[in-house]
C-alpha cells in the first residue's frame, strides 16, 4: 500500500520542480534575451517492485520523473531602443562572447564599451568578432552595425560580429548571466543583426500563470491522494482492531 | 520550496526597475539628464541531470539536461547617452552640446565634474558658473563692462568690451570625452564623475576629435521619452504582480502539504 504514497510523492516532487521552473521564467520576464524553459516529465516504470498479493505477474509501478528541461528558443519581442550599442538577433543565432572559462553564447545584445574601448556585454565579457574582440579608438564616433554583423565607425570597418547557429539548440547548457555554453557552433546563415534594438524575454506571462495554476492544483490533488491513502490505512487498522476485541 | 526564493528575486528586480523608471520620469524636465535603464541577468542554474550524461550501458545519452534556474538579478543601470532634444531658450549663457562630450566643472576639493547641462550664469566676479555656482573649467571671466557675449560652435567666447566695436576673445570652452560614457558615476546636481570604467577624460576643443559642437542660446533637454517610460512602468508592474502570484501559489502548495495529518 505504501507504493501509492511513494508514487504520489514522486509526482509532488516533480511538481515542485516544475513550479521552480515557472518561477524562474516569471522572474526573468524582463531579462534581455532570456529564453523560457519547460520541464519534461516521463513515466518511470519500476520493474523491480515485488508484490505477491497479485494472482498474475508482478505489477509494474509507474513513477513520475522530471527528465529534462527544454529551452523554448522562439524569438522574443524585438524592441527599438535607439541605442547604437544595442543589437537584437532576428533568427536562431547567438552572439559569441569571451569569458574566463572560454567562449559562451548569448542572445542578450545590450552591449557597452569598456574603458579600453572594447565592445563588451553587461558582465564585461568581450563580444567576439570573427577576428577576435571588437575594439574602438578613443575618438571614434558613429558606430554602425550592419544586418550581417559588420561593425564600422568613423574610423572605418572594425570587423564583423561572430554570430553562431546550432543545429540542436537543446544541447546548450544554461550558465546564468544570460550565457549558454556547449553545443556545436556553426557558421551563421540566416540570422540578421538589428542595431538599435534589443530582444526582450520570450516568456509569456499569461501562459506561465496558467501553468502555475495547473501545477498548484495538481499538487493539491496529489496531496489529497496522500491524505486519502492515510485515512484508508487508519480506517483499516481501526476496524481490524475492533473486530479482534 | 525554491520557487518562493526565485519569485522573491523577481519581485526585487521589478521593484528596482520601477525605481529606475520613476527616477527617469521625475527628471523628464531636467536639463541634460540622461535616462537610465535597468538590465537584468538570469542567475546560476542547478544542474540536476547534465545534458549528455549516460542513460544506459549501450551509451545512450540524455539529449537535454534538467536545469533549474535560481531567479534574476539586476546587473547594471547603464545610462543611455543619446542626444536629447535641443530647445531654444534665448539665454545668452545657455549652451547645448550637439554631439558627444561634456562640459568640465571645477568642484570644491579640486575634483572635476562633467555635465551636459549648459545653463550657465555669471557670478559676482563675472566668472562663468553652473546654476549651482561651480566654476566652469577652463575658467572664463566675463568683464563687468562686457556686452554681447557670443559663444561660437568651437567654444570660443567673445564679447564687446566697453565701447569697442570689435569683439575680443575672452576665453575658450573645452569638452571632455570618455571611451565609455555609460561608465560615468552620477553624483546628482546634473554632474558626472570619472571612474575606472569610464576611462580617463580626453579634453579637446569642441568640433574636433569627435567632440560635439556648441549651440549658444539653446539647452539640451532630458532624453526621456514619456511614452516609453510609461509602457515600461506598466510592464514592470505586471511582472511584479506575476511574481507575487507565484509566491502565493508556492505558499498554497506548501499549505497543501502542511495540512496533511
Amino acid at each position: 500500500m505504501e507504493n501509492a504514497q511513494l508514487i504520489g510523492l514522486s509526482r509532488q516532487i516533480a511538481l515542485q520542480r516544475q513550479l521552480d521552473v515557472v518561477a524562474n521564467n516569471i522572474a526573468n520576464l524582463n531579462t534581455t534575451g532570456f529564453k523560457a524553459e519547460q520541464i519534461l516529465f516521463e513515466e518511470y516504470v519500476m520493474p523491480v517492485a515485488r508484490d505477491n498479493d497479485f494472482p498474475s505477474l508482478d505489477q509494474p509501478l509507474s513513477y513520475v520523473q522530471d527528465w529534462a528541461t527544454m529551452h523554448d528558443m522562439t524569438g522574443g519581442a524585438i524592441v527599438q531602443t535607439g541605442n547604437e550599442l544595442d543589437v537584437a538577433l532576428n533568427g536562431d543565432g547567438f552572439f559569441a562572447v569571451q569569458t574566463a572559462g572560454g567562449e559562451r553564447w548569448t542572445r542578450a545584445g545590450s552591449f557597452q564599451l569598456n574603458n579600453q574601448g572594447t565592445l563588451v556585454d553587461q558582465s564585461g565579457n568581450p563580444v567576439l568578432g570573427t577576428g577576435g574582440p571588437i575594439q574602438f579608438g578613443p575618438d571614434e564616433v558613429g558606430i554602425t552595425i550592419a544586418s550581417d554583423g559588420t561593425v564600422s565607425s568613423s574610423a572605418g570597418a572594425k570587423g564583423q560580429l561572430r554570430i553562431v547557429e546550432f543545429a540542436n539548440a537543446q544541447d546548450l547548457k544554461r550558465e546564468g548571466l544570460n550565457l549558454y555554453s556547449g553545443g556545436q557552433p556553426q557558421a551563421n546563415t540566416t540570422t540578421r543583426a538589428m542595431q538599435g534594438h534589443v530582444e526582450r524575454s520570450n516568456v509569456s506571462g499569461v501562459t506561465e500563470m496558467a501553468e502555475m495554476i495547473r501545477v498548484q492544483r495538481a499538487y493539491e490533488s496529489a496531496a489529497s491522494l496522500a491524505q486519502k491513502q492515510d485515512d484508508m490505512r487508519r480506517n483499516a487498522i481501526q476496524r481490524l482492531g475492533d473486530a479482534n476485541a | 520550496m525554491k520557487a518562493l526564493y526565485i519569485a522573491s528575486t523577481g519581485m526585487g528586480a521589478q521593484e528596482r526597475n520601477v525605481e529606475v523608471i520613476s527616477n527617469n520620469i521625475a527628471n523628464m524636465r531636467t536639463t541634460g539628464y540622461k535616462r537610465q535603464r535597468a538590465e537584468f541577468q538570469d542567475l546560476l542554474y542547478q544542474q540536476i541531470t547534465r545534458a549528455g550524461s549516460q542513460t544506459s550501458d549501450q551509451g545512450t545519452l540524455v539529449p537535454a539536461g534538467l536545469e533549474i534556474g535560481s531567479g534574476v538579478r539586476t546587473v547594471s543601470t547603464p545610462r543611455v547617452m543619446s542626444q536629447g532634444s535641443v530647445n531654444l531658450t534665448e539665454g545668452e549663457l545657455d549652451v547645448a552640446i550637439r554631439g558627444e562630450g561634456f562640459f568640465m566643472i571645477q568642484l570644491p576639493g579640486g575634483r572635476t565634474g562633467y555635465t551636459r547641462d549648459g545653463s550657465f550664469e555669471r557670478d559676482a566676479e563675472g566668472t562663468l558658473v553652473t546654476s549651482s555656482g561651480y566654476p566652469v573649467d577652463p575658467g572664463i571671466t566675463i568683464p563687468g563692462n562686457a556686452r554681447g557675449v557670443s559663444i561660437a560652435p568651437d567654444g570660443t567666447v567673445e564679447a564687446f568690451i566697453g565701447t569697442d566695436t570689435t569683439a575680443t576673445q575672452i576665453g575658450q570652452l573645452q569638452l571632455a570625452r570618455f571611451v565609455n560614457k555609460s561608465g560615468l558615476e552620477s553624483m546628482g546636481d546634473n554632474l558626472f564623475l570619472e571612474t575606472a570604467a569610464s576611462g580617463p577624460a580626453q579634453v579637446s576643443v569642441p568640433n574636433t576629435d569627435g567632440a560635439g559642437d556648441l549651440l549658444q542660446n539653446y539647452l539640451e533637454m532630458a532624453n526621456v521619452n514619456s511614452v516609453t517610460e510609461i509602457a515600461d512602468l506598466i510592464a514592470a508592474q505586471r511582472a511584479y504582480e506575476m511574481n507575487a502570484r507565484v509566491i502565493s501559489g508556492a505558499d498554497q502548495m506548501m499549505q497543501a502539504t502542511s495540512q496533511l495529518s
